[in-house]
């Protein structure tokens, strides 16, 4: 069995380990007018196989949190550490899903999901499988030789999990990934990614500003307030899963966050 | 609007670029059969086409042309292959390196906008004086316009590419070589597209203005050479033959691009 796909009992906080420490990280944009503060000495640590939403209003520095971590952007001070080695520049260990559709418009889907593994010595049959396996998991199979142009928003979201899953990021960092897409197919993508997070239970980090889509997924949610950006306070949501977004337990923590998010 | 159905979509594709050239030979026609023009000024179509005739398929030795076209057209083929290569293998890597390093790009930008300037007609005597009549000079010429028009668009093209998509191959763990291949060419693929064929389009012009001074063969040289012993009739079957080899060698470089690259296939 691969390594990653592992069942981890995900209410075991004891035995998995800490995989990723944020320390003290800030950051300062020189523009013409001067400096802005973006961020200030945010730290945080996630297990393997933690799902952690990082919620906060637009403008509060959630998208620049996670393009450091991904080594998009350096930091000003502090730093971030990935299985004890310091991150530095992007790499496959840590992948992004972006919000706008970043797929290769020259490429199918097929080939989009197997680009990753393209650098990679691998046997073309076992490639090819991979490909199938992870095309079937996001349920594209079927729309494997269609360009991106020609598949729904929803769709070309599919292809952008797949064609990181395939790569087995310990890392997934996840940009309002679903912020574009209309209600239906956005709670369909919700699902779809819990369920691919029990299969193979990566370490997910997910910005957003929608409280509900927090909730729906998070085992942690980080609060992050503005001006300068950092984080205002952890909420644990314990809420069994499949979670019932429409129960009374679900709404009040919504109702707590928005909230909070109001002040 | 009513739908139209696939097929008559499809004729029309087909005859209407044929369409323009079809009344321009009636236009020819009617002017040289009513006698509007005189033949010593515009050939009947009849008498060019038999000149045209006599010049592809004729013997040599049966007249002052017969049978001189293929000598011609291979000169004039090696000709622009040579001038257009070399802008290529200039233009391209230079114009993408430019495009995504902003140092090489204004280091370029006064000598490249400052020559593009200079009409390549200008630097005829110069090149005469330097390579002499024949070869060197005409390759110089095209080589020398074909370069801005491949430069510029691969400078754009690669300069547009969405930086997200580097990005997006930098976190998949693609380095920079596999990225400049299988991102950064392929991103900038319409651009290069067009550079390539504006650039094999003005290198046709330039080589009949290369040879034009005085070459023994290639089809500028024909052109030339009619006019000088009075044969219109030559003139319009060198101007026509240009025109179509020009429109073949077109549609040979993008049907080949689109052969190659996938990129070229799917987002041309």
């Amino acid at each position: 069995m691969r390594p990653h796909l592992r069942a981890v009992p995900l209410t075991d906080h004891k035995q998995r380990e800490t995989i990723l420490h944020i320390d003290r990280l800030s950051k300062v944009f020189h523009l013409n007018s001067g400096y802005l503060p973006v961020l200030d000495k945010i730290s945080f640590e996630a297990k393997s196989g933690d799902l952690i939403c990082i919620l906060g209003k637009s403008g509060c520095g959630k998208s620049t949190l996670l393009k450091i971590i991904a080594g998009f952007l350096s930091p000003t001070s502090g730093k971030v550490v990935l299985n004890e080695k310091p991150v530095i520049t992007p790499g496959p260990d840590r992948c992004v899903i972006f919000q706008e559709d970043v797929l290769f418009p020259w490429l199918t889907v097929q080939e989009n999901i197997a680009f990753g593994l393209k650098g990679k010595k691998q046997d073309k049959n076992v490639r090819a499988e991979e490909v199938a396996r992870f095309l079937a998991l996001v349920g594209l199979s079927e729309f494997k030789d269609y360009l991106p142009r020609e598949l729904s928003g929803g769709m070309k979201q599919r292809v952008a999990l797949a064609r990181v899953l395939i790569l087995q990021p310990q890392v997934l960092l996840m940009d309002e990934p679903f912020a574009s897409l209309d209600a239906q197919s956005r709670e369909e993508m919700q699902n779809l990614l819990l369920s691919l997070w029990k299969k193979l239970s990566h370490t997910i980090l997910f910005v957003t500003h929608d409280v509900n889509e927090a909730v729906v997924l998070a085992d942690r949610i980080l609060l992050m307030d503005k001006n300068p950006g950092r984080i205002r306070e952890e909420v644990r949501v314990d809420l069994p899963r499949p979670r019932d977004r429409e129960g009374s337990a679900f709404l009040n923590v919504c109702k707590r966050l928005n909230r909070a998010l109001r002040d | 609007m009513v739908p139209a159905d696939k097929k008559t979509v499809n004729t029309a594709k087909w005859f209407l670029p044929w369409v323009i050239p079809f009344l321009l030979f009636c236009l020819w026609w009617t002017v040289s059969a009513t006698g509007l023009m005189p033949a010593y000024l515009l050939p009947s179509p009849l008498s060019t086409i038999r000149a045209g005739y006599a010049y592809i398929f004729g013997q040599p030795g049966e007249g002052p042309y017969a049978g001189r076209f293929l000598t011609d057209a291979g000169a004039s083929l090696l000709r622009v292959g040579c001038g257009f290569a070399l802008a290529v293998a200039v233009g391209l890597p230079l114009g993408i390196l430019s495009g995504r390093l902003w140092i090489l790009r204004k280091l370029m930008s006064t000598s490249v906008n400052a020559l593009r300037a200079v009409p390549g007609i200008t630097w005829l005597p110069l090149a005469l004086v330097w390579f002499g009549i024949g070869m060197k000079t005409t390759i110089f010429l095209v080589a020398l316009a074909a370069f801005f028009p491949v430069y510029l668009n691969a400078a754009a093209g690669a300069g547009q590419v969405n930086p997200l998509l580097l990005q997006a191959g930098a976190m998949m763990g693609v380095r920079r070589l596999r990225g400049t291949f299988a991102i950064l060419l392929p991103g900038a693929m319409s651009h290069l597209m067009t550079g390539l064929r504006l650039g094999l389009g003005i290198s046709w012009a330039y080589l009949v203005l290369g040879e034009l001074t005085g070459v023994p063969n290639g089809l500028g040289a024909v052109i030339m050479d009619a006019r000088m012993l009075g044969r219109i009739d030559m003139i319009v079957v060198g101007i026509i033959i240009i025109a179509a080899i020009g429109r073949v060698s077109d549609q040979l470089l993008q049907g080949g691009m689109r052969f190659c690259f996938k990129s070229a296939r799917r987002m041309g």
